[in-house]
């Protein structure tokens, strides 16, 4: 009895870590917005929104293709993924407020773009990302109402979402089979939304800061290093929940390795992506396209981040996953992805820092950018926790069976 | 001559060559060699065998290829030593393409290499104790022993469920 | 899959490679009379000079390359089958495996064909290799002609490595079971291979290494061959995109050239139960996989054109549906992009006449959308005094029709003296489809 107890008392130092992070987070950001440079905190602001939804619904993306390709090693590791869930309205709020910063983020507001005003004007970017975030999530909402459909033990009753779920099901009763063949119809629409939407806010919050530059291939870049990263905070997620002696969350070396091997795949396809684009706007020569590559790689002071983030995110996963052995390692692989989605985060940081600070001499990067950046982890963390406390089944890993 | 006989024993079953295994490790016999149409994890796993050292040759040949294609596009450029087309005449961003072909190509060299080196192939000696069954449906396990023996063996490899064949050593 | 045995595979496959009937020697005469054709275009063109085949002032890339990226497309999606999923340990690749890495091997060396063809003077191509000469004149690696010469080259070596190690266990079982003048060239190319413990652990890893250096090559040749556009200036062709486009635009030619290849394999040999519906329902699968990313291609080209403002760009993408080519492009889209989303319906992907029919309609689909992408883009770049139509001469055509038949011929042969199917992987299908418990 006492054990659980314990186990409470944990649990509840964790809410409130977490808890505080975000107002540490909250806190730096409106001290940032009421200062002398509130286009700061709004860069913060968007890079970490970019960053922390590209996770979760990276995250998700992992249990859509799981299903519809019907792997047999990933079964608890699918069930965790869509814990990330959790965080999609909070990621669907954030980027409301985002509206408000509008006058900091969107540098074209105020440019002459010959003829993409069209596209790009506030009223009409906000709403084609608005309804496709709705379409996003709602997909990921639907994936994740069937999926529990199949899984919720029905011993335990407490809870209000818990209860209306039971009695939605009560009037229908389920058939496994048909419940499937819809989770992989859903499945495979949500992965065809998250190429097509996550294109879309890569082209649109992250292109577009540059509105004179283009490159075709920015929307597909975009997406796969949502999945890198998803898979990233999945590794986090699982191994820090197999390392707890308390949960009964427990993954077979085998599983580790083979998510550490898809990791280290969507990291050469994150590189690759890279390469490609910079092979071709260096080949070509085009004053129109390398401006952009110049001031990013080339330049003071984004030069040396530039390389730090190649480093990070590329060269060092390269060498050290090549061993086996490390991949089934939960404390070094939990500590090699925290690195890498540190390295993503810097790269948002790269791409959209010198269109936002034009001209500066030494990176824009500070202290608030790190608070904040906790205070978006404290968010994360609490929505994934609340829901995998409100849904424990999640953790209860079925191996071996076929979803 | 330390042993007379090679003694196969033939299974259909992999689980009763792969228990045959076991049983005769943990006797005296001395095991030779098996024989399987297909690489079968329950054998390897009887065997307890090491893991092949055939990557290490890969690993050499990739690393050496890396080099030779970065050296001999830097190289065949820096003969040319004028700037062509606005691009430095010593350059990353093309020249990593010549190197990752080539890190390719010599790792698959140095890949086939180590398989040469490790399997012994060609080498037609094996198939003098072999039985063509092996490749189509039958397991075989061969044990060696001298002439006073033999008898015991033939009878282990039968309760074991195997048909037996002997071949002069 | 539960009626077959080892016994009953080496049955099937071994009776494959018996006599042939007197249909097969016809068929095989044809191929080669097209071959000859092909070569007689050749060997005329040398004599004569390029200037038999269409290409000119301003559209100098034709057909030569447009079947070379058609070829070196389709052989990528057999290193896919082999390589790719042999790591993702997809057990619906092993009947297909073989025949598709046989696929692979010849149809790089069909695309290695096609630089010679275009060189015109083909005694020269020795200028492509790096050998000290008294000039001291060395090739320009800088160029993305020469990444192809180094690509091809290695993908061509490494693929033929690929298939003759993993034929290895195969033609062992061809050599004890063959008797006369076959046995004694089997039990020389099949390297004393007896299947001992010690053998097939280094086999075993050495495969290994194989498939996980091949996967990463398939996309790197294919993005080379991208590059040979991309890093021009040409509007249509300077993307960022190419690379990942080309290469899912091979695996979709590819596999459509896996199931045309397939499916009369099957029903001849009669391999029903080994290369099953389940089989070819899987291809289809991964074909709605590939084609939805070439239709994403296609949309966010069209997109970005209008989206740079770039009048060359618009001009290029309004050109491409609606100019004098629109055509092509219109098969091109309906082939590759629509008519492979049929396979969304069960129906469609378990009935080996639809399986057959949009194969062919996605191989046609292919091979138009390398001619819209090289002609289109070619004929109508910067100036509009430049501008300039293209169409592939009677030469040009017999060249093709000589290097398909040439593909079919070798496939043909290759049928009928190799095992088609690896007896050693299905065998391993079997004892994995037994045991599976853990």
């Amino acid at each position: 009895m006492s054990a659980l107890a314990e186990n409470n008392k944990r649990k509840k130092s964790l809410w409130l870590i977490c808890l505080a992070l975000i107002m540490i987070g909250f806190g730096t950001f409106l001290f940032g917005l009421a200062g002398n440079h509130p286009e700061r905190a709004w860069q913060a602001y968007l890079v970490n929104f970019l960053l922390w939804s590209a996770i979760a619904q990276g995250g998700l993306l992992f249990s859509a293709i799981m299903h519809t390709v019907k792997a047999r090693w990933s079964g608890p590791l699918s069930d965790l993924a869509e814990s990330f869930t959790a965080f999609f309205p909070v990621s669907f709020g954030l980027f409301l407020i985002l509206f408000l910063g509008k006058n900091h983020i969107f540098p074209w507001l105020h440019q002459d773009l010959h003829g993409k005003e069209v596209w790009l004007n506030v009223p009409f970017l906000f709403t084609r990302d608005c309804m496709g975030l709705l379409v996003l999530y709602g997909l990921g909402f639907a994936y994740l109402y069937h999926s529990l459909w199949l899984k919720l033990d029905r011993s335990i009753s407490h809870g209000k979402i818990r209860k209306y779920l039971y009695k939605r099901w009560d009037r229908s009763i389920p058939d496994v089979q048909r419940c499937n063949s819809r989770m992989t119809v859903i499945g495979i629409l949500y992965i065809l939304a998250f190429t097509l939407i996550l294109s879309l806010i890569g082209y649109d919050l992250v292109m577009s800061t540059d509105p004179h530059w283009y490159s075709t291939l920015f929307g597909a870049y975009t997406f796969v290093k949502a999945f890198y990263i998803g898979l990233g905070g999945l590794i986090i997620l699982a191994s820090i929940l197999h390392l707890n002696p308390e949960i009964e969350f427990k993954l077979k070396p085998s599983q580790f390795h083979d998510i550490g091997k898809l990791f280290f795949a969507f990291c050469l396809v994150w590189g690759d992506f890279f390469y490609v684009q910079l092979v071709v706007i260096w080949y070509g020569n085009i004053p129109e396209e390398t401006a952009y590559l110049i001031e990013r790689t080339m330049t003071p002071p984004w030069n040396s981040l530039a390389w730090f983030v190649f480093i990070i995110c590329f060269i060092l996963p390269f060498i050290i996953l090549l061993n086996k052995k490390i991949k089934t390692k939960p404390q070094f692989m939990s500590v090699l992805c925290t690195v890498v989605i540190m390295g993503i985060f810097l790269e948002h940081f790269l791409l959209i820092g010198p269109a936002l600070n034009p001209h500066v001499s030494a990176l824009p990067l500070g202290l608030t950018d790190g608070l904040i950046f906790l205070g978006f982890l404290g968010l994360i963390s609490l929505a994934v926790m609340y829901f995998l406390n409100l849904f424990p089944e999640l953790l209860r890993g079925e191996t071996g069976e076929v979803k | 001559m330390a042993t007379d006989y090679s003694v196969m024993g033939l299974f259909t079953d992999e689980n009763q060559a792969a228990s045959t295994i076991r049983a005769i490790k943990d006797s005296s016999w001395p095991l030779c060699r098996v024989h399987s149409p297909i690489p079968s994890h329950k054998i390897a796993d009887a065997l307890e065998l090491k893991k092949s050292k055939v990557g290490y040759f890969t690993l050499a040949g990739g690393i050496t290829g890396f080099f030779a294609g970065f050296l001999l596009a830097a190289f065949t450029a820096a003969q040319w030593n004028l700037i062509v087309s606005g691009k430095p005449v010593i350059s990353l961003v093309p020249f990593f393409i010549v190197g990752f072909e080539f890190t390719i190509l010599f790792a698959i060299f140095g890949n086939v290499v180590g398989l040469i080196h490790q399997m012994r192939l060609p080498e037609f000696k094996g198939l003098e104790h072999y039985d063509p069954r092996c490749s189509g449906e039958h397991f075989g396990i061969t044990v060696s022993c001298k002439a006073g023996d033999l008898e015991k063996l033939e009878a282990f490899f039968q309760t074991q469920g195997g048909e037996v064949k002997v071949f002069a050593a | 899959m539960s009626e077959l045995t080892f016994a009953k595979i080496d049955r099937t496959i071994l009776d494959t490679l018996k006599p042939p009937s007197r249909i097969y020697w016809w068929t095989l005469a044809i191929l080669f009379l097209g071959v000859l054709t092909g070569a007689a275009c050749w060997i005329y063109q040398i004599f004569t000079g390029i200037g038999v085949g269409g290409q000119n002032n301003p559209v100098a890339w034709g057909t030569y390359l447009i079947n070379f990226v058609f070829w070196v497309g389709i052989a990528h999606s057999g290193t896919l089958i082999s390589a790719i999923l042999h790591l993702l340990r997809a057990g619906w690749r092993n009947p297909i495996a073989r025949a598709a890495e046989t696929m692979t091997v010849f149809a790089v060396c069909i695309a290695g064909l096609f630089p010679f063809i275009h060189l015109g003077r083909v005694w020269m191509v020795y200028y492509m290799l790096p050998v000290p000469n008294q000039r001291n004149l060395w090739q320009n690696f800088q160029s993305p002609l020469m990444f192809d010469v180094v690509a091809i080259s290695t993908y061509l070596t490494v693929s033929s490595l690929f298939w003759y190690t993993g034929m290895l266990p195969d033609l062992a079982t061809v050599r004890d079971r063959a008797t006369g003048l076959r046995k004694k060239i089997f039990t020389v190319i099949s390297l004393g291979w007896t299947g001992a413990h010690e053998q097939w652990r280094h086999y075993t890893r050495g495969y290994l290494f194989f498939a996980a250096l091949a996967t990463p090559l398939v996309i790197s040749v294919h993005s080379v061959v991208s590059w040979d556009f991309a890093l021009g200036v040409v509007p249509g062709w300077h993307t960022t995109i190419f690379a990942p486009y080309f290469v899912a635009g091979a695996i979709h030619s590819g596999l459509a050239m896996v199931l045309t290849l397939m499916i009369p394999l099957r029903k001849i040999f009669h391999y029903e139960k080994i290369i099953t519906i389940n089989v070819l329902e899987s291809v289809a699968k991964t074909i709605i996989f590939t084609g939805l990313i070439v239709g994403f291609a296609y949309g966010t080209e069209f997109f970005m054109a209008w989206y740079s403002q770039n009048p060359l760009e618009m001009e290029i993408f309004r050109y491409r549906p609606t100019g004098d080519y629109a055509v092509g492009f219109w098969i091109m889209v309906i082939c590759n992009t629509t008519i492979p989303l049929l396979f969304f319906f069960k129906r469609v992907r378990t009935t080996i006449a639809w399986l057959f029919g949009i194969s062919i309609c996605i191989n046609i689909g292919m091979w138009y959308e390398r001619f819209v992408i090289i002609i289109s883009s070619v004929s109508h770049d910067f100036i509009p005094h430049a501008w300039g139509l293209y169409s592939p001469t009677a030469i040009e055509f017999g060249i093709m029709i000589g290097t398909f038949c040439l593909f079919f011929c070798l496939f043909f042969l290759f049928v009928k003296h190799l095992p088609s199917v690896s007896m050693t992987e299905m065998k391993e299908t079997l004892e994995q489809g037994a045991g599976h418990g853990d």
